[in-house]
């Protein structure tokens, strides 16, 4: 097999995830006043504020109330997605992070992994629709934000800045199980997944597709490389399409570092058109 | 007529479930929330203050006493919460500062601004006179010291012992923390599901 390229996205991407991460280690600080708070929301020279949508929308269905500062910090991060798509979850997610580098840690351990494909494990990638729903169907007529009160999500912060040491047992269990099924929390249960990847279906931003992928070998390492399981090769280069139109695509740039022939990069894409084949 | 897609079937299916969910919750009521806790200053009542409460902990992280704390899992769907265990810190109303801290970082008023610190009711201290010195004749007035509302919030019988007055007690803890005996002989109780006065 061919020896894998540098993965430069993966490296950056991880810097960006691990610098939010002491950000918020760094505003729990007692001499660090300019940056507040956990992944739920959080506060910028105590002005700017920044929200998490799910969050917001739990916190309005359970109170009935506009949360002015929440709402506007939630609305930062929407215009966000709008733009780029779900980027926060892999570039931005804590528990994401956590959950990249116990994947790459498992591939490294499991050297000749795909012989373990029967472990690969999976659930249909819209049961987050399905948890969305109950996060907000709860909220809405029980009236307590359940989602952000057991949030991996929340609890990777939580056990930052606070140092909670029980809850980080939940993240510990999604770790190992994900080495059976690699993914699952983000690509099939996280319910602000799969309201990142419905807020962000026309983003700009997205994983282009060289004009010349007609006539390269078909390798499948992009489609191997997606954390998301996009069959990128199959349903978007072959296809035809100009960009990866999926929306669950968290531009994360795998696909971009595992390619050898350097077809797909980042770019530019008001909408995905199809290329007469 | 309109097919609803397979994603909309799934969202659909999911809010029905958490909806019921929900329903099953608000009928437990306040059992299936677990033990009150000693919220910070300003939180609105139990029920409304875990709708509101957005669980990002900034109040924690601001307050100059280190007397908030954050709730983990342990305590239940108060997870990610704010609260105070006053006989480990008490709530020193953010001596020093210009305002309460907790209330003004919160982005969601689950800590709700208040005129004046008399109009906290976090909770209220209650004597339990089994344990108290000076029910048994001993001299102590160390929750008098310790009251930011001396001869308003606790007073003293014709024994010298001291008792609390209700209507003006908010529940601020500093009794508690002074408190010599071994436990507390003035614990601070939650005002409960009906809106303090």
């Amino acid at each position: 097999m061919k020896e894998k390229r540098f993965g430069s996205w993966a490296l950056l991407r991880r810097l960006t995830a691990f610098a939010f991460l002491g950000l918020l280690y760094l505003g729990s600080l007692e001499s660090v006043a300019w940056f507040r708070g956990t992944t739920t929301a959080t506060r910028l020279l105590d002005f700017v504020p920044f929200g998490d949508p799910l969050a917001a929308l739990e916190v309005t269905l359970a109170t009935r109330e506009l949360a002015v500062d929440l709402l506007l910090g939630a609305g930062v991060l929407v215009v966000a997605t709008l733009l780029l798509g779900p980027f926060f979850c892999s570039w931005v997610c804590p528990l994401g992070l956590v959950l990249d580098l116990n994947q790459a840690l498992k591939n490294r351990l499991v050297k000749r992994w795909r012989r373990y494909r029967w472990m690969h494990l999976s659930l249909p990638r819209d049961w987050r629709l399905l948890v969305l729903g109950l996060a907000l169907g709860f909220s809405l007529v029980g009236g307590l934000p359940l989602f952000q009160t057991v949030s991996p999500i929340n609890i990777v912060a939580w056990s930052l800045v606070f140092g909670a040491g029980l809850p980080l047992l939940l993240v510990g269990v999604i770790a190992v199980v994900e080495w059976f099924a690699p993914h699952l929390w983000c690509r099939t249960l996280c319910p602000l997944g799969g309201l990142y990847s419905a807020l962000g279906r026309r983003a700009l931003l997205r994983i282009r597709v060289a004009e010349s992928q007609v006539t390269r070998r078909r390798c499948r390492q992009c489609t191997l490389s997606c954390p998301m399981d996009i069959r990128v090769m199959e349903e978007e280069v072959v296809a035809c399409h100009s960009a990866v139109g999926d929306p669950d695509c968290t531009r994360c740039g795998a696909c971009v570092d595992a390619c050898p022939e350097r077809v797909l990069g980042f770019g530019i894409e008001s909408a995905t058109t199809d290329r007469a084949s | 007529m309109h097919r609803p897609s397979r994603r909309q079937l799934f969202v659909g299916a999911g809010l029905a479930a958490g909806a019921g969910l929900g329903g099953l919750f608000r009928l437990a009521g306040s059992s299936a929330r677990g033990a009150p806790l000693l919220r910070p200053p300003g939180a609105r009542t139990e029920s409304d203050f875990l709708a509101a409460c957005v669980r990002c902990g900034q109040c924690v992280e601001v307050c100059p006493f280190e007397t908030l704390k954050l709730a983990d899992l342990g305590q239940g769907l108060s997870a990610g919460t704010p609260w105070v265990d006053s006989r480990r810190i008490p709530c020193y109303l953010c001596q020093g500062e210009d305002e309460l801290l907790c209330i003004a970082v919160c982005p969601t008023q689950a800590l709700e601004p208040v005129a004046d610190t008399r109009e906290i009711r976090m909770g209220l201290a209650v004597i339990d006179t089994e344990v108290c010195f000076a029910h048994h004749g001993v001299i102590c007035r160390s929750c008098f010291q310790a009251c930011p509302f001396p001869f308003e919030a606790i007073v003293f019988d014709e024994s010298l012992r001291p008792i609390v007055v209700e209507d003006v007690c908010i529940g601020c803890g500093l009794c508690d923390f002074a408190c010599p005996t071994e436990p507390s002989a003035i614990p601070i109780v939650t005002r409960g599901e009906g809106r303090p006065s």
